[in-house]
């Protein structure tokens, strides 16, 4: 787990170019949205792409994300329980 | 009368006005990760933006750079006007890239920029700006479309200052031009002469 979680900071640091920010900044459950990272709505639809075209993990509900894009953590062990790559 | 208080100018070679301090470190040109780093500027979101928007923040960082609170009484509606040839083509050949192969992944970060007027936008946000924003194509520089659509925003009433630009970007160069224009005290008189002259320094007779 804790491999995908640092695979998964440098996937999101590389797809959100977030150029200021490096893995170690960003803590395995800080919130990703809000106060953490400051991520936005395009940020989410990013997510949602680098999860399937990443580990074939397809959100058919976006809403779902408000969820699963809590941390790192959660993200990852979603990513885990619904890989198909 | 309308003037023009000030200007910036960024091309691949040079970027106006510069701190003092900062000219020799863009003596070799102008990279523009650089440049924002150099000016001390902590807004994240820059690094997200395609070249087009990257210029245009840039140019504005620049132009309103000192601007003290007391004077920007006017930025609360003022407007920001402007001006390509290539439109958002960069953006567009970036994000068409992401939708090309057989099972794509089209990109939703780039998709956003896949319209000129985005830099208006950026602009507008980054300086809480809620004067009217547009963005128009035009072949070449065109002077006297610039100033005469300046001069309609004032007409109408309304904004007290306009940040008027020419913000080109083109895979291998790119060009800002940016004007902040209203009635001051100090300035240019806005007219097409003088918008040509100030052009005409930075690009022809390379006065930095």
């Amino acid at each position: 787990m804790d491999e995908l979680i640092l695979e998964l900071k440098h996937e999101i640091i590389k797809a959100l170019n977030l150029e200021e920010i490096s893995p170690a900044d960003i803590g395995d459950d800080d919130p990703l949205f809000g106060d953490g990272l400051g991520l936005d709505s395009i940020d989410a639809l990013e997510l949602i792409v680098l999860m399937e075209k990443n580990y074939g993990v397809k959100l058919t509900d976006p809403s779902q994300g408000r969820d699963i894009f809590r941390s790192v953590r959660i993200m990852a062990e979603y990513i885990q329980a619904h890989r198909t790559k | 009368m309308l003037t023009i208080k000030k200007y910036s100018y960024i091309s691949p070679q040079h970027a106006y006005p510069l701190p003092p301090h900062l000219k020799a470190a863009m003596a070799g040109g102008i990279d523009m990760g650089k440049l924002y780093r150099s000016l001390a500027i902590d807004y994240p979101k820059f690094f997200k933006m395609d070249t087009l928007s990257k210029l245009g923040f840039l140019a504005a960082e620049l132009l309103t750079a000192g601007e003290e609170k007391g004077e920007a009484e006017a930025m609360n509606d003022r407007s920001v006007v402007c001006f390509n040839k290539s439109a958002s083509l960069e953006a567009d050949i970036a994000y068409s890239k992401t939708i090309q192969k057989e099972n794509f992944f089209p990109s939703p970060s780039l998709f956003v920029y896949t319209l000129p007027s985005i830099v208006t936008g950026e602009i507008a946000i980054r300086h809480k700006l809620r004067g009217e924003t547009s963005f128009y194509v035009s072949p070449e520089w065109n002077a006297e479309l610039l100033v005469d659509t300046v001069r309609q925003i004032f007409a109408a009433g309304a904004s007290q200052s306009v940040i008027a630009a020419w913000i080109e970007c083109e895979p291998d160069s790119f060009e800002a031009f940016m004007m902040l224009i209203g009635n001051y005290a100090e300035g240019l008189p806005l007219s097409a002469e003088n918008a040509n002259e100030l052009i005409s320094d930075f690009r022809i007779h390379n006065i930095f």
